[in-house]
């Protein structure tokens, strides 16, 4: 079982998007995906149209007064499972923080599910908190969105410092440039100057669309309705690079 | 999951009239190809699972992996155009799961039907899919009468309530009725299959009582029944275990015919053992190029540079299948029709049984195993240091029809003992069997050296071939070496007891 995550220190970067498309894309190649949306906003969740619940909330979980595969929801596709947001993650660096290995949770968690799934894919919330460093230590591979920002090249070393200062094996970290706009001279202009200061960015570029956009109102993976659509192509190529870096 | 099946086949269940009653969504509709893969021994329905291959008119192609209560554990594309083959199932945790589970067999096409699939996805507030209505039928199933519609009720991860009450609707229905099996067993019952059930070796149950002719015609009846179901995998070249059953089942009924002398008439009792031992000669080369093949990519691991041996793999390839296309004339020609055609009948009619025909079977199988075993005690006994390898190879030849013998006559002994005795031969077999491996690998490397050699084969294949000669000729000896400690430990006093106490036992 490989275990990715999307996670970014900033909001509104693509993270959820990201997390959603390749989670169908894997599912589409027959790999058995559970997608485990962390972030209480329950982005994810939504999108698969799933109610944002798990009964006894995070803690439950945590304490393992349910099992987590009893909180698993099936989405409408094929080999795509979810483990749904509950709005009491928002307390889960609490609950965590009370357990004996607290950065160590949710990996020993997940590891509950290795049999039943190839993939797992953590949909992070947007912080850098013991949620976060459970991922860190709970991921084989770090998916991380920038938007073509000048900002974009300091978020990635404050990211390098973060898993710096976490204990364990570090995942490895697979950058990518997200929401650009061709429109805009700017992004033009970072896109070609950003992977030359920082060589582990990918060569794939997340498109701005409106048919992203439109995934909030269709309530589904772009690449399962519009597998044609520049950003679907986009995501298409972004998931044969974590195949390639995993 | 629930499946119900439509009281009356001449009502045609409509999508749209059962989409209409649940409220549910047409997720699709269309006719389809279904073809349902297994190993001709069902490893994967003995491991709970079903691969079904659809096929649509438009070009839509899919494999679906099922449990055998028909939940979905995950889909995959496939190819356009016919039933793909389980090889061109895409990369990935699927197809390594299949073949992982196959083994040396090779999955494929065991039933195929044709006809209406439609899918209902029952949805919640949020238009969520919470339960899918399959409504399958009617299904033309080759070779076998038309099946009525059938519905299947698929409940989602996380959402077995949700089936279930969907379940209980379809279930109110006057028109179904709960079905008795999947559509999957349906379809087996449907063609004559029965999932699950394979036999390499006869399953009797003798009685000590019966007569040595009736024990021995049982026994030989269901070996025949075991070889003629492995000649169509054989002919087809399906995989390499259809041969290697076939060669056992006759194999086994040589060594009846031959522990049987005294038994049946000798004009046919003589007539089949030949027969049988030309059947024997006739596969002997196909499958000898099968196992040098299954075995070639540990082989080569011991040359130094494995892809320098690729023009030795061309040649055995070509060679196997030169020897296939004998074998398969030899398997259409009339004699080998006529062995098959139930000759432990032809044994068991003469009018001139043997004078051990109505022994009962336990005095004549103690006898035979007595004589096995002093055969295989005065040939172990016989070897010396200094023995060349036929001598070896003569035990070995001798140690498998006792085994044989103790495998068929099984059912009239304690298991205890019995099982005792069939391991400590094994043991003793095994150490044989790698001898003679290694024998043949370096018969074998030496005849396609000479071969490689007027082809103009490079140098460095050579070369390979020399290490891996050196290779088996370390391992022979070291094999060798060993055997003195295996023998002597087959042929103690306390294997001795046990076998005494085995064949006491009835």
């Amino acid at each position: 079982m490989k275990v990715l995550a999307t996670y970014s220190i900033k909001g509104g970067v693509g993270k959820t998007t990201a997390a959603v498309n390749l989670a169908a894309l894997a599912a589409k190649e027959g790999r058995r995906v559970l997608l485990w949306d962390l972030d209480p906003q329950g982005g994810a969740t939504y999108l698969l149209r799933v109610r944002a619940k798990v009964k006894g909330g995070g803690r439950g979980l945590v304490r393992q007064r349910l099992r987590l595969a009893d909180a698993v929801k099936a989405s409408d596709f094929d080999n795509l499972d979810l483990l749904p947001s509950d709005f009491s993650y928002r307390h889960l660096d609490l609950v965590l923080d009370g357990q004996k290995k607290p950065t160590r949770t949710i990996g020993h968690l997940l590891a509950t599910l290795s049999a039943d799934y190839d993939v797992v894919i953590l949909d992070c919330p947007p912080s850098v908190s013991l949620v976060t460093e459970n991922v860190v230590r709970a991921a084989d591979l770090l998916l991380v969105p920038l938007l073509p920002a000048p900002l974009s090249v300091r978020t990635m070393d404050q990211l390098d410092s973060f898993i710096a200062t976490t204990k364990g094996k570090s995942p490895a970290v697979l950058a990518f440039l997200s929401m650009a706009d061709r429109r805009r001279s700017l992004h033009r202009r970072l896109v070609e100057e950003l992977p030359r200061e920082r060589p582990d960015l990918v060569d794939v570029v997340i498109p701005v669309a409106s048919a992203v956009e439109q995934m909030g109102v269709r309530r589904a993976p772009l690449v399962t309705w519009s597998p044609a659509n520049p950003a679907s192509q986009a995501f298409a190529r972004l998931w044969q690079e974590v195949i390639r870096h995993w | 999951m629930s499946e119900f099946v439509v009281v009356d086949p001449s009502d045609e269940l409509s999508v749209d009239v059962l989409g209409e009653a649940l409220a549910a969504r047409v997720e699709s509709r269309g006719s389809e190809r279904r073809s349902w893969f297994d190993t001709f021994d069902w490893r994967l329905y003995r491991a709970g699972l079903v691969l079904e291959h659809r096929a649509s008119p438009s070009g839509r192609s899919g494999f679906v992996l099922t449990d055998l209560e028909g939940r979905r554990l995950g889909q995959l594309p496939a190819p356009a155009g016919g039933t793909p083959g389980v090889d061109e199932l895409p990369a990935g945790p699927l197809k390594e799961q299949v073949v992982g589970l196959a083994g040396l067999r090779t999955a494929f096409v065991r039933a195929s039907a044709e006809g209406r699939v439609g899918v209902l996805a029952v949805l919640d507030a949020d238009e969520k899919t919470v339960a899918r209505v399959a409504v399958d039928g009617p299904l033309v199933v080759d070779g076998a009468e038309p099946l009525p519609v059938r519905v299947r009720v698929e409940a989602l991860r996380g959402y077995e309530k949700d089936a279930r009450g969907v379940a209980k609707r379809v279930g109110a229905w006057p028109l179904v009725r709960p079905a008795e099996e999947t559509l999957f067993e349906a379809i087996c019952a449907a063609t004559g299959l029965r999932p699950g059930v394979y036999r390499s070796k006869p399953q009797v149950q003798l009685d000590p009582a019966m007569p040595a002719s009736r024990a021995f015609a049982v026994l030989l009846d269901e070996l025949l029944d075991i070889a003629r179901v492995n000649v169509d995998g054989t002919l087809r070249q399906i995989d390499t275990e259809f041969l290697h059953d076939l060669r056992i089942a006759v194999r086994s009924s040589r060594s009846i015919l031959k522990v049987a002398k005294g038994v049946f008439d000798e004009r046919p009792r003589s007539l089949y053992a030949a027969e049988l031992r030309w059947i024997g000669d006739v596969t002997t080369p196909s499958r000898d190029f099968d196992v040098y093949l299954l075995e070639f990519d540990d082989l080569v691991e011991h040359a130094m540079d494995p892809e320098a041996m690729r023009p030795f793999r061309t040649l055995l390839t070509r060679q196997c299948r030169k020897t296939h296309t004998e074998l398969n004339r030899a398997l259409r020609s009339k004699r080998f029709v006529r062995i098959l055609d139930g000759w432990p009948d032809e044994l068991v009619a003469s009018e001139e049984p043997g004078p051990d025909a109505d022994v009962p079977i336990v005095r004549v199988g103690g006898d035979r195993l007595r004589s096995a075993w002093r055969q295989v005690r005065r040939r172990g006994n016989a070897v010396t240091d200094a023995s060349p390898p036929d001598a070896l190879h003569d035990l070995r030849k001798r140690c498998k029809e006792l085994r044989y013998l103790l495998e068929h006559l099984a059912s009239l002994y304690e298991k205890g003992p019995h099982k005792e005795i069939v391991d400590e031969l094994r043991q003793l077999q095994n150490n044989l069997g790698q001898y003679q491996d290694a024998d043949n690998q370096r018969q074998l490397i030496l005849q396609y050296a000479e071969e490689l050699i007027s082809q103009n084969a490079p140098a460095k294949t050579l070369v390979g071939m020399g290490r891996l000669d050196h290779y088996f000729e370390h391992r022979q000896a070291a094999v060798r070496a060993q055997f003195a400690d295996h023998w002597a430990r087959f042929d103690r006093k306390h294997n001795r007891r046990v076998f005494a106490t085995m064949l006491e036992s009835r």
